[in-house]
């Protein structure tokens, strides 16, 4: 029982990052319409990015994303300007090629570069262990969390307060209002896109504290965020949060009561169940 | 004894969330007719129109089409039992040929056999000979809505509703509409229901007019009778009377 | 004058057969070149059934592997546990395969699950379908289950050469581009064309969306559920890891770029960008790993980007100024 609970607390915990993760696609897809295949590739290549920080540089996972932030941002940016700007105009299938594309391209760039075996670093200053009871939560992982909930939170501010934000929003409600009322779509856009890059950033350099990292993994994380997105539904970011925790609870449950290797499977069927039954998703306003 | 309608809507009402977009409609229209529906944007004529053919489920309300109950039945039944429709905003089939796009709609009465002859018989009635083999994605708007019109009466309908056929064409592209708008109606009989802001098409070809505000019906008579209408001026002429 | 612009329209595609008839015996020698040719057929294979769910129906569908598998599994069990030849197996596989199609596409249609949601969730079926592969002890689980090794069997469909399996393939090819022939000119094709432009405008002039989508997924998932009993035996195993989601999209991918729609489009996207792939694959392959990759996905990005169409109709003009230089203008399609 006390294990069952562990797991699920750990879910639970896990569950905050795919929020965040999750979040950065929500802003895309929401504000843009534009779908991105490559998201979970993002997170792939900050993985990699803290990898070669902690590696080479010496630097603590937890900080790495001081520097991976603006790089993923700048990535993100140039990735709006060069591709995906000139598939707005087409259908979302072009856009589903060109991304699927770039997904190939970054799992290809990271073999060439780290190769297929999984990377890990080796320590961070946020590693050990919080007891409680009979339960056993790594501390790495519960302030993976903290600081995953605290991001969003403040790019929930960012969105609401700033007005660069509002823009954001803006152009997710209206896009012509939006563009009569001086909003310009393309930094607009590309500033979306990038904020949504970035986010991953974070996300890949608190993973990197406890977790490994391989080339293919882009693949599940881009399933997980959009599984996540599906079951919040659009435009309700502390509906991210809680689909992010059922998301790692149901995992966690799924684990530990069911079969270890029946993890994705559970996600998968809540999936593939909201679609059929809530397609606007548990809080979506559309 | 007045013949039995061929559309009958009582007391239709359509919801999103706390906004009611047609609250309350009742309209009869009789066959063998041309029936405008006007009314200022918003007025919920779109709405009207979505949730007869199916497209919209009504949260109240009955539509009886020749004596069948059609509420929230799927469209493709309700144009097999013989109602069509066209869009505001053109759907059209874009990578098919204009020949091709009215094959899809003379499907639903013919089989493989009758179907080509069936394919010219409709593209003649529509004038649309000279652009048969264009794909419809390079046509213009005007030709377009000519397209959907065609694609619409290959599938032989009874009744035909038209979402603003009128709008964006010019004065000499309106007068060829609507000439093949009232031989549809006289030569086969085909009632029509027309939403339409141009108010030459509506005035020059309705019997009757029914005229939507905020969702409730606020007026219903002959052309002559609307126009004079106190109400209709106030919440529809009034503020269009500038054209 | 009009069977002689027949025969011009369907000249490529002799010329085509004739080619792929005797490529093995050019290239019939050399095992690696045959592993090549019959993988760039095989995907041929999927992406031309894909473009009746996904060039015509405009439905993204990303599970084509779910479907091999499927097929490869029904195929292979049956031949490991009572012997059955795997040329009844292709049927039976295909129609499992479709079978399961029909369970999973009827209320995604029902339910109108559309556009991105429909691809996202024919993904997700693909994982679903490995890990209970995995878990399904009696059939599939972790290890590979080998099929009976024989130097030439016809009833075990086992070759120790490649060549029987390159004319296998290539008459289910020939099978899947007759299909779509035949759709394309029938009144499920042209409902399937305007429902993927369209559903509303389809529906209101008598299209029946769910039913017709319904099918187009049944035949596509029948195609692929066949092929997959062929994979199988080329393969000599069956194992969960044949659900493949990086794959699927690859199928789908070809699709999109071949151009949707267009019969030989998919074909055609295969043969250029498989054999492409596998060429770079054989000789960046040792000096950088994974170099190919990464040249074919920015192949497959600039074609998206700048020919949105696909890569079809570039070669139908190509074909058309062929032909005006050689017979003259009036025979030019």
């Amino acid at each position: 029982m006390e294990n069952i609970i562990q797991n699920l607390l750990n879910g639970a915990l896990m569950g905050c990052i795919y929020a965040l993760i999750a979040l950065g696609l929500s802003i895309v897809f929401g504000v843009m319409n534009v779908v991105n295949f490559a998201h979970g590739e993002f997170v792939m290549l900050s993985m990699y990015f803290t990898f070669a920080a902690g590696a080479y540089w010496v630097l603590d996972a937890v900080t790495t994303p001081l520097i991976t932030f603006p790089l993923l941002f700048l990535f993100g940016w140039l990735t709006y300007y060069l591709l995906i700007d000139r598939t707005l105009r087409y259908r979302y299938v072009t856009q589903i090629a060109v991304t699927v594309g770039l997904a190939i391209l970054l799992r290809a760039i990271a073999q060439m570069i780290w190769q297929a075996q999984p990377r890990a670093l080796p320590y961070s200053m946020i590693q050990g262990n919080i007891q409680i009871g009979g339960i056993n939560i790594l501390t790495s992982r519960l302030i993976a969390a903290a600081v995953s909930v605290v991001a969003i939170f403040l790019v929930y501010l960012f969105l609401m307060k700033t007005w660069p934000g509002r823009a954001i929003r803006a152009a997710s409600d209206d896009l012509d209002a939006a563009s009569l009322a001086g909003v310009n779509y393309r930094q607009t856009y590309a500033l979306s896109f990038g904020l949504g890059t970035a986010l991953t950033a974070l996300a890949g350099g608190l993973l990197m504290t406890f977790q490994q990292v391989d080339p293919t993994m882009g693949l599940r994380f881009g399933l997980l965020s959009w599984c996540v997105l599906a079951l919040a539904g659009l435009g309700s970011v502390p509906g991210l949060l809680i689909s992010g925790v059922i998301v790692g609870g149901a995992e966690a449950l799924a684990m530990s009561v069911w079969d270890p290797r029946s993890r994705l499977l559970a996600v998968y069927l809540i999936f593939i169940l909201v679609l059929w039954l809530r397609p606007r998703g548990l809080f979506g306003r559309k | 004894m007045p013949p039995e309608p061929i559309l009958q809507i009582s007391g239709l009402t359509k919801r999103f969330g706390n906004l009611i977009a047609v609250n309350d409609v009742s309209v009869r229209l009789e066959p063998g007719t041309i029936v405008g529906l006007i009314g200022p944007n918003g007025a919920g004529k779109t709405t009207l129109f979505n949730a007869i053919t199916g497209l919209h489920t009504p949260d109240a309300g009955r539509v009886l089409f020749k004596g069948t109950d059609i509420t929230g039945m799927l469209s493709h039944k309700i144009c097999k039992l013989g109602m069509s429709r066209t869009f505001q905003v053109v759907k059209a089939f874009s990578i098919l040929t204009v020949e091709d796009t009215v094959r899809v709609g003379a499907y639903n009465r013919h089989g493989e056999k009758e179907i080509q002859a069936k394919v010219d018989e409709v593209i003649a009635f529509c004038e649309l000979e000279d652009f048969r083999r264009q794909k419809c994605g390079d046509l213009s708007l005007a030709l377009l809505r000519r397209v959907e019109l065609a694609r619409a009466v290959a599938t032989e309908p009874e009744l035909l509703l038209l979402d603003e056929a009128g709008a964006g064409l010019t004065g000499t592209e309106l007068d060829g509409l609507m000439a093949i708008l009232t031989r549809l109606n006289r030569e086969k009989g085909v009632t029509l229901c027309v939403v339409e802001h141009v108010m030459k098409m509506v005035m020059g070809l309705c019997q009757r007019i029914v005229v939507l505000d905020a969702g409730e019906v606020i007026a219903e008579g002959t052309p002559a009778e609307i126009s004079d209408n106190p109400k209709v001026i106030e919440a529809y002429l009034g503020k269009r009377a500038v054209r | 004058m009009n069977t002689k612009q027949r025969t011009i329209k369907m000249l490529p595609l002799l010329v085509g057969l004739v080619v792929a008839l005797i490529v093995p015996l050019i290239v019939g020698k050399n095992q690696y070149n045959m592993v090549l040719v019959t993988t760039v057929l095989f995907y041929g294979v999927l992406a031309t059934a894909w473009n009746i769910i996904g060039g015509m129906a405009g439905q993204l569908d990303l599970a084509a592997w779910a479907y091999l598998g499927l097929g490869a599994f029904t195929s292979g069990t049956l031949l490991l546990r009572w012997n059955v030849t795997p040329w009844l197996g292709m049927i039976l596989g295909g129609l499992v395969a479709a079978g399961f199609a029909a369970l999973v596409g009827y209320p995604l249609f029902r339910f109108g699950v559309k556009e991105v949601w429909y691809a996202l969730s024919s993904a997700a079926l693909v994982e679903v379908l490995r890990v209970a592969f995995l878990m399904w002890d009696e059939v599939g689980g972790p290890v590979e289950r080998y099929l009976p090794f024989h130097r030439a069997s016809w009833y075990h469909m086992r070759f120790a050469s490649y060549v029987p399996y390159y004319y296998i393939v290539l008459g289910l090819l020939l099978i899947a581009l007759f299909v779509n022939y035949r759709i394309s000119r029938s009144k499920l094709g042209y409902y399937l064309l305007a429902l993927g432009e369209s559903e509303d405008a389809a529906e209101v002039i008598g299209v029946d969306a769910r039913a017709c989508k319904l099918k187009a997924l049944m035949i596509y998932a029948f195609i692929v559920g066949a092929t997959g009993a062929v994979y199988a035996c080329l393969f000599g195993f069956i194992h969960p890891s044949f659900f493949n989601t990086a794959q699927s999209t690859e199928v789908a991918i070809l699709g999109i770029i071949g151009g949707m729609g267009i019969v030989y489009g998919p074909l055609l996207a295969a043969i250029i960008l498989v054999s492409g792939r596998e060429f770079m694959r054989a000789n960046l392959g040792s000096s950088l790993e994974s170099l190919y990759l990464a040249i074919y996905a920015v192949v497959l990005i600039v074609i998206a980007l700048f020919r949105p169409q696909g890569i079809a109709p570039l070669f139908r003009k190509a074909y058309d100024w062929l032909l005006s230089r050689v017979v003259g203008e009036r025979y030019a399609a």
